[in-house]
């Protein structure tokens, strides 16, 4: 999965918005995700279009997150989104 | 008169088995003691944390390091020991001075039976700036690590 890129840029640090990242464990059944914190400004969209390089993608996250999103047009600055890897495109 | 005498012995007889009863202990109750102590088991914990530039099939780092080059791989092995629903999240940290920048936060969901292995990596294709580096561990929504590591690239 690649980092979406920070709202709040400190310009004396470095980058890390083109990060990839991945985990899985011995333990059957583990369920790996990345965690998101909802800036001002975000919409379930452009956080997909941020992770996945679609917007149309959205859908995944909010199926992710309904123990705390119930309309996907509604989030908020603060919240902790789980956003699942992406899934490979079937051949 | 007979009678009398045999009156007058079985009376303080009666009398004495009668004290004698009342002080004797309880009887001890047997079923009580003899069940057996129920042990909990033991929540997840973070047993080991290790640092490298690979892993093997196990998750386990084979090639263990501290110092890291601009394009590599940076994994880490998460043993954990215990049972239960556990989540584990690995946050990747650059270190300036007292200043702090998030790299990477990854959560993994597990049910647990006992011992585990977990790998988290993360990669930069661009390259990993120079300098300081930590990785956190924490269990659950736990604001402390349960296992910190500190790394260099250089």
């Amino acid at each position: 999965m690649t980092n979406p890129p920070d709202d709040k840029k400190d310009d004396d640090m470095p980058d890390f918005s083109d990060v990839k990242s991945g985990a899985s464990s011995t333990a059957p059944g583990a369920e790996v995700f990345q965690t998101y914190e909802v800036k001002s400004g975000d919409s379930l969209s452009k956080i997909a279009k941020n992770f996945y390089g679609n917007g149309n993608a959205w859908k995944t996250i909010f199926d992710a997150n309904t123990d705390i999103l119930k309309d996907p047009n509604k989030i908020y600055p603060g919240q902790k989104l789980k956003i699942p890897p992406k899934i490979p495109p079937k051949l | 008169m007979k009678n009398l005498i045999a009156i007058t012995i079985a009376l303080p007889l009666a009398t004495t088995t009668l004290a004698c009863r009342k002080s004797e202990p309880p009887p001890a109750t047997p079923a009580e003691s003899a069940t057996p102590a129920t042990t909990l088991p033991a929540p997840v914990s973070v047993s080991a944390v290790a640092l490298g530039t690979a892993i093997g099939p196990d998750k386990r780092v084979t090639a263990a390091a501290e110092s890291f080059g601009a394009k590599d791989t940076i994994y880490s092995s998460v043993e954990t020991v215990g049972t239960g629903h556990a989540r584990l999240r690995a946050r990747w940290s650059f270190v300036k001075g007292d200043k702090t920048a998030k790299v990477d936060e990854t959560t993994i969901e597990l049910d647990s039976a006992g011992p585990a292995v977990n790998e988290f990596h993360i990669s930069k294709p661009s390259g990993w700036p120079k300098g300081d580096y930590k990785l956190e561990v924490f269990l659950g929504d736990a604001e402390t690590p349960a296992a910190v590591r500190t790394f260099k690239v250089s």
